[in-house]
């Protein structure tokens, strides 16, 4: 029993990895960049420049505390050409002209030095004050307008790449410096910068391109962190910690404790009920196979199988929480608008909610009926063709005794499967149900969190169902074991 | 010898009568409902293929100063008139001046608004602009037959070109699962644990070709393969036919260093290679995922697209025929014709896509039918969500998503719900129609 159950955790290993990884290539690929979030811009008005040192400061904080500031995985597959370093530089743009760099010319010592040359060149041009003393009033707001042209093309020759492009800057910046002789200190910065831009042409090695190389980096990189911390800013998925929510700027584990109470409550009491009532219409269509009951109920739960949610759930409001027709029912929400009298006890907190919780139930429940229904019909037949059937009809049993001791229980089997589910749909919630009841669950949450780009939300729930999805087939293996000693011996 | 001939007459042509295909066929005609989803389908294509002729806010045909024109089948985006030049596609083709014209049955294009019939039931009082500016009530030809969204929209138009999206995305993306479906469930089936034997050089040898054909067919040719996807056209296609061939040739020149090196000792060793529990392994991965959420992620990450809305429920949901044409192909394999076929000498592929796919496609195909409805449901509940469908296109579940501001409006409810639910059953039929058909237990 015990070697089984850790051969099946060991099988559910690699796919623990597979769904982890999944987690954090959807994470890391995530459009827009985490820190600018994190670092609500304050900054729009004011100088270029002096502003930005503090809100730099504090984004390279955010860097470190993200983890951004580490190599992506374990290893890395790239060309000999580009250099294992790469991942430091931060800006996404800067990374994506330095590779394209890279990938044109393949020397990576000058592609660095052209690289230090323009960042050094942009912290000359943002930290000069030009002399104007003896300007016009005119003729100082025009060289203020070239130095901030000036600024704009030092700081986007950072982020280009094309030879073209290049050029171009490289002659607006030649023209500005040239025409406004107060900016001349900044002649030899524009010199060195040019020298290392014709270095880097000069001493290309494009052969390096064509070489395949791996490099590897430990444990200290992007996905271990994710997964287990380090220990100073994140405690790791394996503690419980996703991040940190944009929007809310709470811990995500914090938000999902608040909210799982709701999901989970409706799909507990959703596969409660749906069990309830279909095991006695999946067993009684089994039994009088191809009759009226049989026939009828197959019809309904193939058309309720076939229904859309949220298409079940507007009719249902439509029909029950619409002035125009039937208002008996609350459309939204959980509980009254002002909330539960004070000191109200759980019976009077229920009684209250009751009535919200009537049309979300049903929506909840019906597909899930549906097709447990099917199920249950389908391995009852299987079940009812065996000999031991006929034996025990044989024998003079009775019918009920025959269909609920003998041929019922050996068609338990499909129910483990579902019960299995229960656990990640509490996780995600229904996105679609939740939304249009207003139920203040976890797949409100994601819905809101899609609306908000709020990443860490959605590959939280994501990684977490995933993960459950995996713990639920577990428990339903050793269930199978528990109920049925011939699964073992396969 | 008369007799003999007579004989051997009788038995090819009762042979011959036996058709697999038409049996099949005659079987599934039998389940009524079955039937009439398939031919549901066909109405289904049809409209979806007709679509601009059905609603169209251009005239199907029109005279202007004694010229015809036909503006709905126009492949130009402007006309010359007089001295002017009037795009189609703006031109205010309700207030022109026409001699005559046909319009289409609903004359509207989806995602243009009426702003002067906002959210209006299909009962309500509809109003029409004159040209003079007085407002009059909307003249039965344009009137919107089904409604407006909230945005002034014609849902009778979102319904009609709906229909398209809803095939496409259905069929598209089941095309895809069904293509690696079959080609993995046919190789584990087939081959088994121990049906492809490798010599171990040959098997080094590939590894290695199959990494440096991705390295230099991909990697290093990354950039030039974005930037063809950002110009698109031609030059993709190119790129990436250049890519492929670089693959390819890669691969090929390992295999042959990989039949030259097996000679030696310790290389020349056959293993077989374990594909059948490779293959169920990735199965079994693929079914412990959430795919919804996992789309659900990617698409709200992703630029929105039907290309990626496609491969994206197409890449999660080959499992399921997989794993069935796995099985056939386990029962098929061990049967004499095959056998025969071995002994006979054909290559593996032959026997495997001449010989044994035919016979083991039909479980696939119920996978297929049921899939199609799953995947049907699953866009438009992402529409629904507002996510991984292009904001300009108006799909079911999008018209379905504007009744949550006011569930009153039941004309958003019902009519685009009631087009999902009947196509979902419609391929949900189709399927049950199959299995009852293949079903060999049902055989009489």
């Amino acid at each position: 029993m015990l070697t089984y159950i850790g051969k099946r955790i060991l099988v559910f290993l690699p796919t623990l990895f597979v769904i982890t990884l999944l987690g954090f290539i959807i994470a890391i690929n995530a459009p827009g960049d985490p820190v600018e979030k994190m670092v609500s811009a304050a900054s729009s008005s004011g100088e270029m420049g002096k502003q930005s040192i503090s809100q730099q400061e504090q984004k390279l904080f955010w860097r470190k505390k993200l983890g951004l500031d580490l190599p992506v995985f374990y290893f890395s597959i790239s060309s000999l050409a580009s250099p294992d370093t790469l991942y430091r530089v931060y800006d996404k743009n800067e990374n994506k002209a330095l590779n394209r760099l890279v990938d044109r010319y393949g020397n990576w010592n000058e592609i660095s030095n052209y690289y230090l040359a323009c960042a050094s060149f942009y912290n000359k041009v943002i930290a000069v004050s030009p002399d104007t003393a003896g300007l016009s009033e005119q003729q100082k707001n025009k060289l203020y307008d070239e130095i901030v042209q000036l600024k704009f093309e030092a700081n986007a020759l950072k982020s280009a790449f094309t030879p073209e492009a290049i050029d171009a800057k490289f002659t607006t910046i030649k023209q500005i410096i040239e025409k406004n002789s107060s900016l001349i200190k900044l002649q030899n910065g524009y010199i060195n910068l040019k020298e290392s831009y014709q270095n880097m042409i000069s001493n290309a090695s494009v052969w390096k391109n064509y070489i395949p190389a791996i490099n590897f980096y430990g444990f200290k990189n992007q996905y271990h962190r994710w997964l287990f911390g380090d220990g100073e800013f994140s405690e790791g998925i394996v503690r419980f910690d996703f991040g940190i929510s944009y929007v809310s700027k709470q811990p995500v584990g914090e938000i999902i404790k608040t909210k799982i109470t709701w999901s989970l409550f409706f799909s507990l009491c959703s596969v409660f009920l749906a069990y309830i009532i279909s095991i006695p219409i999946g067993v009684r269509s089994a039994q009088k196979r191809g009759g009226a009951f049989d026939r009828t109920s197959s019809l309904i739960i193939f058309m309720l199988y076939s229904l859309p949610s949220f298409f079940v759930a507007f009719l249902l409001m439509l029909l029950f929480a619409n002035p125009n027709i039937l208002s008996i029912l609350p459309s939204s929400g959980v509980k009254p608008v002002e909330g539960y009298p004070e000191g109200a006890s759980l019976l009077e907190c229920a009684r209250l909610s009751l009535p919200y919780i009537i049309l979300p139930l049903i929506c909840y429940t019906y597909s899930s009926f549906a097709f447990l229904s099917r199920t249950i019909r389908g391995s009852m037949l299987e079940v009812l063709e065996k000999d031991y059937i006929r034996t025990a009809r044989a024998k003079g049993l009775s019918d009920n005794k025959v269909i609920w001791k003998h041929a019922f229980k050996n068609s338990l089997f499909p129910l483990i499967t579902i019960f299995a589910n229960i656990f990640p749909v509490a996780i995600g919630g229904s996105v679609i149900l939740e939304t249009i009841f207003t139920i203040p669950g976890m797949g409100l949450e994601l819905y809101n969190a899609i609306a908000a780009q709020n990443y860490p939300i959605i590959i939280a729930v994501m990684t977490l169902t995933g993960i459950l999805t995996l713990i639920g087939f577990l428990v339903s293996d050793i269930l199978y074991v528990l109920v049925d000693p011939r699964v073992r011996l396969k | 010898m008369a007799l003999f001939k007579k004989n051997k007459k009788v038995v090819s042509t009762e042979l011959e009568d036996f058709n697999f295909r038409k049996y099949t066929w005659a079987q599934f005609k039998k389940n009524k409902l079955a039937l009439y989803s398939y031919r549901f389908l066909i109405v289904l294509v049809v409209l979806a293929i007709i679509s601009p002729i059905l609603s169209n806010d251009k005239p199907l045909y029109c005279k202007m100063e004694g010229k015809s024109y036909f503006p709905a089948f126009s492949f130009s985006d402007f006309y010359e008139l007089k001295n002017e030049k009037i795009s189609l596609e703006f031109y205010d083709w309700k207030h022109a001046e026409l001699e005559s014209v046909v319009w289409s049955m609903c004359a509207y294009s989806p995602g243009k608004s009426d702003a002067l019939n906002i959210a209006l039931s299909p009962g309500a009082q509809q109003v029409f602009k004159k040209s003079d500016g007085e407002l009059i009530q909307m003249p039965s030809k344009f009137r919107h037959r089904l409604g407006t969204t909230r945005d002034g929209g014609d849902v009778l138009a979102g319904l009609i070109h709906g229909i398209k999206y809803s095939l496409l995305i259905g069929i598209l993306s089941m095309l895809l699962a069904t293509i690696i479906g079959v080609l993995l469930g046919s190789m584990a089936g087939y081959y088994g644990n121990t049906g492809l034997k490798l010599k171990r050089g040959m098997f080094w040898s590939l590894c290695i070709g199959i990494f440096l054909a991705w390295f230099y067919a991909f990697y290093v040719r990354s950039y030039s393969l974005v930037d063809a996807f950002e110009t698109g056209g031609g030059t993709l296609f190119m790129s990436l036919l250049i890519s492929m061939l670089l693959f390819v040739l890669i691969i090929l020149v390992f295999y042959f260093i990989g039949k030259v090196i097996s000679k030696l000792p310790y290389l020349k060793v056959i293993k077989p290679l374990r594909i059948d529990a490779m293959i169920s392994r990735v199965i079994e991965i693929n079914n412990s995922i959430p795919l919804f959420l996992v789309i659900l992620a990617i698409a709200a990450i992703a630029r929105p697209s039907f290309i990626t809305l496609i491969l994206l429920i197409g890449l999660s949901n080959w499992s399921g025929i997989a794993r069935l044409t796995r099985g056939e192909f386990l029962r098929v394999s061990s049967l004499d014709y095959i056998q025969a076929a071995r002994s006979l000498g054909l290559s593996n592929w032959r026997i495997l896509f001449r010989h044994a796919l035919p016979n083991a496609i039909g479980p696939a195909l119920i996978a297929i039918a049921f899939g199609i409805a799953g995947a049907i449901l699953t866009e438009s509940s992402l529409s629904f969500i507002g996510v991984g469908v292009p904001p300009d296109t108006i799909t079911w579940g999008k018209i379905l998503s504007e009744a949550k501001e006011s569930t009153s409006s039941w004309w958003l409810i019902v009519f685009p719900g009631a087009a999902i639910f009947l196509t979902v059953t419609m391929y949900n039929l189709i399927g049950e129609g199959l299995r009852d058909a293949l079903d060999p237990k049902l055989k009489k």
